[in-house]
């Protein structure tokens, strides 16, 4: 039981897939501008995470090697598209707002990387483990960049006024720039906690 | 041999399941993505025509402009269903800060604006996206070419720019100048009660 507490949570923290292993920037940097969008992404990511998983690893046997990557991608490409027509008919707004970034989550490397580097060598459940503790892990991070960046870059949380009227937006916390500023100093303070830590 | 032919079979099959599950899940989703879109549509005309019943499934007129492009009128026909009350169309504004920005916009028939709507842009968020607030939108309600000139201040019109954002308001703002420019033109064509999708019986149900 304990070795699968750790396959989760070695995604939230110890292997969290942005800020330790600086996977999956290009949705990352792309749709954080606030905090909502950063968690849609992430739970859109996640859920594809967990079923591409999820088949991959009880398929790994039946899987020839040599066509193993295309078979991850034919699976994460279905997923992805089933996540993409879902939230056009029922989360519409949402979808409008991420727009081309909810198909890219194909190419996104973190999926197919916990595939090859994971759920091929490893049982169903496991695999299954794996998936849910990195996409909460990616969600956290991009909740976190997304929450920044709404803050700092319109003094809103969740759409919600929060530093009040007197604060002056710093804009550029919102446009891509922003992204990569965030981005740069959440890793920093990430690996300075990590050295304080004495790991 | 036998192995290739294991790749081909084990690839197909997979390739089949997928193909099985994407189609199953297109037939679910496919009348609330249609669902949606004919929403996006209600809700910009209930913008843009203010008060009036409108249905962008009946009693529309498809038109050419003079460059050969098409348009789609939405119209509202009067209460007693022999004139038109109000008509709303897409115009485009190519010239905006980043790419096109389309815009729906109402005409009543004298000519006035019933308002304007930013159907998508990709503009600056912060900055050119402004033009997306009610009010900047607002300014233009009851204007009509006789007594506005559409120009933005800064260039010597009366339509208000946004503060650090000029190049928007001044795309925005040509691009309806165009469009009201266009209805005076064809406004017979327009308003012509005769033609065009008839009002369906179940006219008035959707608002």
């Amino acid at each position: 039981m304990s070795g699968y507490v750790q396959e989760f949570t070695k995604g939230l923290w110890k292997e969290n897939p942005v800020f330790k292993m600086v996977l999956g920037l290009c949705p990352l940097l792309a749709v954080t501008n606030t905090a909502i969008n950063g968690i849609a992404m992430g739970v859109a990511s996640t859920f594809v995470l967990v079923c591409s998983n999820t088949v991959v690893a009880s398929l790994r046997s039946i899987i020839p090697d040599k066509v193993r990557i295309p078979s991850f991608i034919i699976v994460i490409a279905s997923f992805v598209t089933i996540v993409d027509l879902s939230m056009n008919a029922w989360a519409h707004q949402l979808h409008k707002t991420l727009g081309l970034f909810i198909p890219l989550i194909v190419v996104n490397c973190l999926i197919l990387g916990r595939s090859e580097a994971f759920a091929s060598r490893n049982p169903v459940l496991r695999s299954l483990v794996d998936g849910i503790g990195m996409g909460v892990g990616f969600t956290f991070a991009l909740f976190l960049l997304g929450a920044v960046r709404e803050v700092l870059g319109s003094g809103k949380l969740f759409g919600y006024e929060v530093l009040g009227g007197a604060y002056n937006d710093v804009l550029v916390m919102i446009l891509p720039p922003g992204a990569f500023l965030a981005t740069g100093v959440l890793l920093g303070l990430f690996n300075y906690i990590e050295s304080k830590r004495g790991v | 041999m036998t192995s290739t032919w294991r790749l081909v079979a084990v690839l197909s099959g997979i390739c089949a399941v997928a193909g099985l599950a994407l189609a199953g899940v297109y037939e679910v989703t496919k009348e609330p993505i249609a669902y949606q879109k004919k929403l996006e549509v209600i809700r910009s005309l209930e913008a843009v025509l203010p008060g009036l019943d409108t249905d962008p499934d009946s009693y529309f007129l498809d038109m050419q402009r003079e460059d050969g492009s098409e348009v789609r009128v939405f119209r509202s026909p009067a209460e007693d269903g022999n004139a038109v009350a109000g008509a709303a169309f897409q115009v485009v504004a190519p010239d905006g800060y980043s790419g096109n920005i389309f815009i729906m916009m109402g005409v009543f028939p004298d000519g006035k604006l019933g308002g304007i709507e930013i159907l998508s842009h990709a503009e600056t968020p912060g900055l050119g996206n402004l033009i997306e607030d009610e009010s900047w939108k607002g300014i233009f309600k009851g204007r009509s070419l006789d007594d506005t000139n559409f120009k933005v201040k800064k260039d010597g019109g009366d339509i208000d720019q946004l503060t650090g954002a000029t190049i928007s308001p001044r795309a925005v703002s040509g691009a309806v100048e165009k469009g009201l420019i266009w209805f005076k033109d064809n406004r017979d064509a327009v308003l012509d009660a005769s033609v065009g999708e008839k009002p369906a019986s179940t006219f008035g149900e959707t608002s």
